[in-house]
């Protein structure tokens, strides 16, 4: 097994898995093109073909060194986090931290930018740990400004506008608001 | 030429309002690039319905201005940040953003200000210079071939930066070919990999895709290690380079100029892998390669150098061939259409004046990066003094609408976050996050020019081989992939040695 970790099989799994989920779908259009000999296919499994090898490589290169950098690699980012008291609370934290714009995305349909961002952007506050009620109401309400002055009001922008009542109501309303503005001008 | 050059001169600083359009660009495209989270890209994409209403001349050359402008911008947030405007800043913030953390940012977005005015200045020179003569070698010398050939050279040079080891750097880049193949293919046509959702039969656009992997990403990783107690606030500094510093680095200046006008003047190819391959380029040739990615200002000025000097250069495909270089162009091939115009050979000879009011205002928006550049740069220096925790959510939103904004599709949006979460897990494990957006990228160009190319020399791959520029390139991503793979088998037998 050499320096192989639990975590390097993981990480090896998982791209096999990749390589086997695209290769699979890929007879979902398994279909020739009279102009060319490799059909749809022919390009996305070459791929698949390589991402195979280059994962074996990788493999035999964690055997002998393990997770460490190759020497004289360039632009490898420093993002090691070693050495620090990883608690519960902080894990919790940043998979919502993590999962939170996720959310706000799914939610942009149904609820709209409008009704949505200044939640989003107090909760974003919230989680990277400001406490103060002031200055979490106060920037959000900022950047909602912002956000709207630029987009809505200067740049006429299409923004999801919600589908679900009470937020599309909102939403009319503001784009009413600016209209009215857009006349006043 | 100069007459021409001139007459476009007088024709775009004789009306008011052409002027007023002009500003607008140089200082749209050098906000739009340099508020992190939006990009040029989302500013066109706004803008481009309203050049309806504005002359083919005003609505070619404010985008000519936004694209010149905007690729400096992008440098800016991918030095403070490391957050790039474009995919084209990428490789800037190798080593922009580690002299960012040492307190040299004034340094890093000086020399940047500098060499995105050089390069673009003596891109549109040679642009206006070479425009016809160029285009002509491009049509005789330039076919699908050789476009594949530079893309498999730039993805192996992608490979090589970035990632923990040459596996990591080729793994991601290959993640990044594969999402490219979602959507339709581009022979055929025939849906791919679109899972029942028909919004993807247009394939995971490019804009959502290096938001997420860039900007969403580094914002996790920031709030994860404020979490740990780990984040420190970047080091405020306004002190720009001397000109003694920057003199250092001449060669590396004009080594970029060329090596960015090659790419840019490449039909679909664009500035992106110009960056890549003026980065690739400085490390191979200097003597300190350990320094790079560790806030070497070279790395610096040869991204930024080249990827301003494949603007002008992309302008000659686009106006001589009608074949834009990357989405930018793309749209101006839109601005041209809405005018009942095609851009081709025959613009040169039905509308000189488009062609040298673009080219005029080119110049002179390259000229003002150095000038407004200068201003503008101390003023957002100071977003560094912004607390995280006020800056991340605003970043997050204004990510959220450029991703939005370019279809007008929420799955943009959930694609831009799903990216963010993939990045700040690749990026934990060492995998290269500039491989995979420029797999992404380059991704439906290698695939359609690698089908044409094929059955251009009817599926026999050796005929690529009897193509000297085709040969070259070949060549050299050989030896470049070549290389990486025997400096890991090397250190796999040094090790085995060891035990």
């Amino acid at each position: 097994m050499g320096n192989l970790s639990k975590f390097h099989i993981l990480e090896a799994t998982i791209w096999a898995s990749i390589a086997i989920i695209f290769f699979v779908f890929s007879f979902e259009f398994n279909q020739g093109i009279e102009i060319y000999k490799f059909g749809a296919t022919g390009w996305p499994r070459g791929v698949i073909l390589m991402l195979v090898l280059v994962v074996i490589g990788n493999i035999f290169h964690q055997r002998t060194h393990g997770s460490s950098a190759q020497d004289g690699r360039v632009g490898v980012t420093d993002d090691e986090l070693d050495g620090v008291d990883k608690s519960a609370s902080s894990i919790l934290n940043i998979v919502a931290f993590v999962l939170l714009p996720l959310i706000y995305a799914w939610s942009l349909k149904p609820v709209g930018f409008y009704a949505a961002t200044p939640i989003f952007a107090a909760l974003v506050i919230v989680l990277l740990g400001e406490r103060r009620i002031k200055w979490i109401i106060g920037i959000s309400a900022l950047i909602y400004a912002i956000l709207i002055g630029l987009f809505m009001v200067v740049l006429n922008a299409p923004l999801p506008q919600g589908t679900v009542s009470p937020f599309y109501d909102y939403s009319a309303f503001m784009l009413r608001m600016n209209n009215q503005l857009q006349h006043m001008f | 030429m100069i007459e021409n050059f001139l007459a476009g001169t007088a024709a775009l600083f004789g009306d008011p309002f052409t002027i007023a359009i002009f500003v607008f660009g140089v200082i749209g495209g050098m906000l739009f690039g340099a508020i992190p989270g939006v990009s040029m890209l989302t500013l066109a994409a706004i803008l481009l319905p309203f050049t309806a209403g504005l002359e083919a001349s005003q609505g070619v050359m404010l985008f000519a201005v936004i694209y010149c402008t905007g690729t400096y911008g992008g440098a800016i947030t991918a030095i403070l940040f490391n957050i790039p405007g474009a995919p084209e800043n990428a490789p800037t913030a190798f080593d922009g953003y580690p002299m960012t953390r040492k307190g040299l940012a004034g340094k890093a977005v000086g020399a940047a200000v500098l060499c995105s005015a050089i390069g673009g200045t003596a891109s549109a020179l040679v642009m206006m210079a070479a425009t016809e003569p160029l285009a002509q070698w491009a049509i005789r010398n330039i076919g699908p071939p050789e476009i594949f050939a530079l893309v498999f050279f730039g993805l192996a040079v992608a490979s090589s930066v970035g990632g923990n080891t040459i596996w990591k750097g080729w793994m991601s880049v290959l993640l990044g070919l594969l999402i490219a193949t979602i959507g339709q293919d581009p022979v055929g046509g025939i849906n791919r990999y679109n899972f029942g959702l028909s919004d993807l039969a247009a394939g995971i656009a490019f804009v959502p895709a290096i938001l997420g992997f860039f900007a969403v990403s580094e914002i996790f990783i920031q709030a994860e290690k404020r979490a740990f107690g780990k984040h420190t606030a970047p080091k405020f500094n306004v002190d720009f380079p001397t000109i003694r510093e920057l003199w250092r680095y001449k060669i590396a200046v004009v080594r970029s100029v060329f090596v960015g006008f090659f790419c840019g003047i490449l039909p679909g190819i664009g500035a992106t892998l110009a960056a890549f391959m003026g980065y690739g380029e400085a490390v191979r040739w200097s003597k300190d390669k350990k320094s790079f990615g560790k806030g070497n200002l070279e790395g610096v000025i040869s991204s930024e150098t080249a990827n301003n000097a494949a603007t002008g250069a992309a302008m000659i495909p686009l106006l001589a061939l009608g074949l834009p270089g990357g989405a930018l162009t793309a749209m101006m091939v839109a601005v041209f259409q809405m005018h009942d115009m095609e851009p081709g050979p025959l613009v040169f000879y039905n509308s000189p004046d488009l062609i040298w009011v673009v080219f005029a205002a080119m110049f002179y928006a390259n000229v003002s990066i150095l000038f407004i550049g200068l201003i503008e740069t101390k003023t957002i220096l100071y977003l560094l003094k912004i607390p995280f925790h006020f800056l991340a959510p605003m970043i997050l939103l204004l990510a959220s609408i450029g991703s939005y904004i370019g279809r007008g599709l929420v799955l943009d949006v959930i694609v831009m976050f799903g990216a963010g979460i993939l990045g700040f897990l690749l990026r934990r494990s060492g995998y290269s996050i500039p491989g995979i957006v420029l797999g992404i990228i380059l991704g439906k160009i290698g695939e359609q020019n690698f089908a044409q190319g094929m059955q251009m020399v009817h599926y026999d791959l050796l005929t690529y081989f009897s193509r000297p520029i085709c040969t070259i390139l070949i060549i050299a991503g050989a030896i470049t992939l070549g290389a990486g793979v025997y400096k890991a088998l090397a250190s796999n037998r040094a090790s085995a040695n060891q035990e």
